[in-house]
């Protein structure tokens, strides 16, 4: 029988004994090399990945070292490249997001967080970094959810009790307050200018015009009273209504920044 | 009895769990199922994220809402129904326990239990008592009359995020968040045994029904059974992936069931101390799981919202 193909081909130009030699060698460590070459891919991969895990855990430290020495976003740029090495490892983002809620990024600091807890969400920190980002961000009801979450994992984080979720609470508490006086503000606005008194008749007898306008005028007082105060909170946390300098209602969402300054500073 | 465990394996998967999707608005933490000795109704009780305590009805094979209980200020993180079915018990992250009247969706009764300290709440065999977990490692016990603590058993150790009464009314086991499992013995207040467990927290343990044993559940991914009266390690059982995060035991002694943070449920037979059956039914963390009065069926409940039941053969 003819056979052709490229191997005999080959084998044309090489001379017989160096073939029978070639062939010897084979049979006796051509199963053993086989084994060997599958083992040298697999580690070269490994070796590959080993790589990756050390470059990024250097990255990871540098990131460290410069976060400690103020440099913030330099120290991002080494955790984004970390993260391009290992891009499943929460550590990385729940750091990125603590730095960029230092230099007040707050929606990437969000973001960050959000994918911390994400790939590992048994991660009480991971919530607790998520809630102080959405803190930040203004949403106190997703904070104080995220704080939840955070203490349910591990309830003998004290900090996570004594700190995050009594700041939330009082935030959001001072939150309802602050909706409940606009809420009456706006109420009090508008019965000034469709007084119920002088729509129930329209005979206008002296008497009751003069009722009608004693009582417009006494609204108008509530409103403008209404309008001089802001919600602040105490030290223990109890809610009241206090007159200002200048009124305006602007004044009314100052006091939230300001309590917002130092849940950053606990 | 491999023909016998792969038939039962059969059966399970023959039938399908009923879903209730989207029970609460938040993450369910917490499930209590409990039959009425008056008229024989069952009830399921779950808590949420949510702040909310739901009871629904099981009846005819099908769930019922029947009340939504607000009170709590923050998310329920346990409850328990007392062994008549009356009432229900919650405790919640804003450190009240709140008791509830099922017939008519009322509170009885709310007892601030101090910040920090309200953790699992269990009721005791005569139901007369609520037991929970403190974060300085004390059980504090609640009478159900008086709504005051009445005693404590000091564990001198870690935060308990797990309690359970044996059933014959002998002995209290609590399990830390170091991994330490305490014993006491209920009449005379001491402590018997203190288990070096498990290296991680303890989240759920169970009694079987004859008080002979019991099953604590890990973050170590690992669920171990010990023989209650000599404090021997019986078993240590692998197959969750990731926290185990309740554990129950059926009421006739034969199997008992996990959940976990694997997104999974698993049924255990109890003397061979194989898994015999998975459910993936979730998709998300199971946080509870509990069997009915009669342990035909199996509840489970989790962070996905929805609520499971699965049917088990007897």
């Amino acid at each position: 029988m003819a056979s052709f193909g490229w191997k005999r081909k080959a084998g044309e130009k090489v001379s017989k004994s160096v073939v029978q030699q070639f062939e010897a060698q084979d049979d006796a460590g051509g199963h053993n090399e086989d084994v060997n070459w599958l083992h040298a891919i697999k580690r070269r991969k490994e070796v590959l990945l080993e790589d990756c895990a050390e470059k990024s855990k250097r990255l990871k430290e540098e990131g460290s070292q410069l976060a400690e020495q103020g440099r913030h976003w330099e120290a991002i740029k080494k955790w984004d490249e970390a993260i391009q090495l290992t891009p499943e490892n929460p550590l990385l983002y729940e750091m990125k997001s603590q730095v960029l809620t230092v230099l007040q990024e707050v929606f990437p600091a969000v973001q960050a967080a959000e994918m911390a807890v994400k790939l590992r969400p048994v991660w009480w920190e991971g919530w607790q970094t998520l809630g102080r980002a959405q803190l930040n961000l203004g949403e106190v009801d997703l904070a104080l959810r995220s704080f939840q979450v955070a203490i349910h994992l591990c309830p003998s984080e004290r900090t996570l009790w004594q700190e995050d979720l009594e700041w939330a609470r009082r935030l959001q508490k001072q939150e309802l307050a602050t909706k409940e006086k606009t809420r009456q503000e706006e109420e009090t606005k508008s019965q000034i200018l469709k007084a119920p008194e002088l729509e129930q008749d329209y005979d206008f007898e002296s008497d009751e015009v003069l009722a009608a306008c004693v009582a417009v005028a006494e609204r108008q007082n509530r409103y403008e009273e209404l309008k001089r105060t802001a919600v602040v909170m105490d030290s223990e946390g109890n809610i009241k209504n206090i007159v200002t300098e200048d009124g305006g209602s602007e004044d009314t969402a100052a006091p939230s920044k300001e309590q917002f300054v130092k849940a950053r500073r606990l | 009895n491999d023909t016998e465990t792969s038939l039962l394996e059969k059966n399970l998967h023959q039938n399908l769990a009923k879903s209730y999707l989207l029970s609460h608005d938040d993450a369910i933490w917490t499930a209590a199922w409990g039959k009425s000795e008056a008229d024989g109704t069952e009830t399921i009780v779950t808590g949420s994220l949510d702040d909310m305590v739901k009871v629904w009805k099981w009846s005819d094979e099908k769930l019922e809402l029947q009340w939504t209980l607000e009170g709590h200020q923050l998310g329920v993180v346990s409850v328990d129904i007392s062994h008549n079915g009356a009432i229900a018990a919650s405790s919640s992250l804003d450190a009240h326990i709140r008791l509830w009247d099922l017939e008519s969706g009322k509170q009885i009764k709310s007892m601030d239990a101090g910040p920090v300290d309200a953790w699992t709440v269990a009721f005791s065999p005569d139901s007369k008592h609520i037991a929970t977990g403190s974060h300085l490692g004390k059980v504090n016990i609640f009478g159900v009359e008086s709504g005051k603590k009445e005693y404590s058993l000091d564990t001198r150790g870690k935060f308990i995020l797990s309690i359970a009464y044996s059933p014959d009314g002998k002995y209290l086991a609590s399990g830390a968040i170091d991994g330490i499992i305490n014993i006491f013995d209920i009449a005379t207040g001491k402590l018997l045994h203190t288990l070096e467990g498990h290296a991680m927290p303890i989240r759920s343990l169970t009694f079987s029904p004859d008080s002979q044993l019991l099953v604590t559940a890990s973050d170590d991914g690992y669920i171990k059974i010990y023989d209650v009266q000599h404090a021997n390690l019986a078993g240590t059982l692998s197959g969750h992936g990731s926290w185990v995060l309740n554990v129950a035991f059926s009421p006739d002694d034969t199997h008992f069931v996990s959940s976990s943070s694997d997104k999974s449920v698993k049924v255990w037979d109890a003397s061979s101390r194989a898994c015999i059956n998975t459910f993936f039914d979730h998709q998300d963390q199971v946080w509870s799981v509990k069997y009915n009065s009669t342990g035909s069926k199996i509840i489970s409940a989790g962070d996905d919202r929805a609520i499971h039941i699965y049917d088990c053969p007897m």
